[in-house]
């Protein structure tokens, strides 16, 4: 059985129409990645598995429980279902260590002591466990993007979203960032990334999806996607934008 | 008598000064504690309606909107004179102490609101979604990560409204509340000379400079981060 199981997902907002009827399973371990265009409804997509955006339509399983029912306990889901945001979103007044536990105390409501060593563990897995005490001010951008994984990760998920985790950084920072998510995967962990990074998705990805115009248009192995794409539109979005990239 | 004697009889006179410095002292007192209550209530009700506000609802922010602007277009004074002689005519008569603290604390509330509700809008949103995509309820991410970053940036402004509204205390003299003004201006015409009014302005500066200091430490040290 899938771990996060979409189907038939549609999202409007007012008369636009950005996602036309999503179907998409994640397997336990698997890391998938979605590419496409900009506009494509890949981070809509994204957002509607952890119900920052609330879909029109379709339905969306994570775990087991069904995201998309009216009596779910939505922030009781979200727990199994990590995210890490392009801007990273780490919370400006509090530490790093603080970023990671505050879900930990105030949401699985661990006392402080724990939290804070499963804080600190989370953050030496991505490589920051002596940045713990700084602000994400006096953090790099991909420190802090390494702190923001930290933060989905110290949750024990069983998923994490990645809405493209690496846009926001300088090329030199990207790198650290992939090698933390490359670690991830090796873990086992479960991943579905929104990513731009077409070499990454190429060499670490067990599935590719390409979504286009709020569908997915081609899903398949890194090697059948990246280099026998089946689609047109495929195609010329590999030799648009691979080939510059990557 | 010289002009300079002159001078110090009428304004810095020792006998009246020493006869009416216990009405200035407990006019202190009361001007103390009515800018405490205010203080303490009209931050409170600011930064209750302006959570209000957030939680998105029309229905909730379009009066929390409107409050706000009628109590800042009105003249504290006049909030103070409408409600003590009109709620009598409502059958619910009001003491001075009550009616300057109420009316003041809508005023302040009303300012205080405006500058929280600013800083709210000032934090990302994408910070409420991280909170929320870790399982933190509405309320939780306010509390725990919007409102620690929105009051860093309400605090300047709002430190300076709390002076201005606090010093409002001497209104209260217009209803009889005998705070220090009102207590001055009642020794003065008792004892015939404008000492006590001089000591009003020593208390004043006395009840209002540790606060106006206070407010430059605390925007020094919030304003940073």
């Amino acid at each position: 059985m899938p771990i996060l199981d979409i189907a038939g997902l549609h999202k409007s907002y007012g008369s636009t129409e950005v996602l036309r009827g999503v179907d998409l399973q994640v397997n336990t371990g698997e890391l998938v990645c979605v590419i496409g265009p900009s506009g494509s409804g890949k981070s809509t997509m994204l957002r509607c598995c952890n119900l920052l955006e609330t879909p029109t339509r379709g339905r969306i399983t994570a775990n087991g429980h069904e995201v998309t029912s009216s009596a779910v306990n939505i922030n009781h889901v979200r727990q199994d279902i990590g995210m890490v945001f392009q801007q990273f979103n780490l919370y400006p007044h509090l530490s790093a260590l603080d970023n990671v536990s505050l879900a930990l105390r105030k949401v699985q409501r661990k006392p402080r002591d724990e939290a804070d060593q499963l804080a600190q563990a989370a953050l030496e897995q991505v490589g920051l466990g002596a940045k713990a005490g700084n602000r994400p001010a006096e953090l790099s951008g991909g420190q802090q993007q390494r702190v923001g994984i930290a933060r989905a990760v110290a949750l024990k998920p069983h998923i994490i979203l990645f809405d493209e985790p690496t846009s926001a950084l300088d090329p030199e920072l990207v790198e650290d960032v992939l090698n933390v998510m490359r670690d991830l995967r090796q873990r086992g962990m479960t991943m579905l990334v929104v990513t731009h990074e077409m070499a990454f998705a190429h060499a670490a990805a067990d599935r590719v999806v390409f979504m286009d115009g709020g569908v997915v248009v081609e899903q398949g192995t890194a090697a059948e996607v990246f280099e026998t794409p089946r689609e047109p539109r495929t195609r010329s979005f590999l030799a648009r934008y691979g080939s510059a990239r990557s | 008598m010289s002009g300079d004697s002159g001078f110090l009889f009428t304004f810095f006179n020792l006998a009246v000064a020493k006869q009416y410095w216990p009405a200035i002292g407990m006019g202190m007192l009361v001007t103390v504690g009515v800018g405490l209550a205010v203080v303490a209530t009209g931050t409170a009700l600011g930064l209750a309606l302006a959570v209000l506000r957030s939680f998105g609802l029309r229905l909730l922010a379009l009066p929390i909107v409107v409050f706000a602007d009628v109590m800042r277009s009105l003249p504290p004074l006049v909030v103070m004179i409408v409600l003590y002689f009109g709620l009598p005519a409502l059958g619910l008569p009001m003491s001075a102490f009550a009616v300057t603290w109420v009316a003041l604390s809508l005023v302040l509330a009303a300012y205080a609101e405006e500058s929280i509700w600013a800083g709210i809008l000032a934090v990302p949103p994408g910070q409420l979604e991280a909170a929320r995509s870790t399982g933190m309820g509405w309320w939780q991410g306010m509390r725990c990560v919007v409102l620690p970053q929105a009051l860093r940036r309400a605090v300047p402004p709002l430190t300076n409204r709390i002076i201005a509204t606090t010093k409002n205390t001497a209104l209260g003299s217009v209803v009889a509340l005998n705070e220090i003004l009102n207590n001055a201006q009642g020794a003065t015409s008792h004892a015939g000379n404008p000492t006590p009014l001089v000591m009003a302005s020593v208390a004043y500066l006395i009840v209002f400079m540790p606060l106006v200091f206070a407010s430059r430490g605390v925007e020094r040290r919030w304003g940073r981060a």
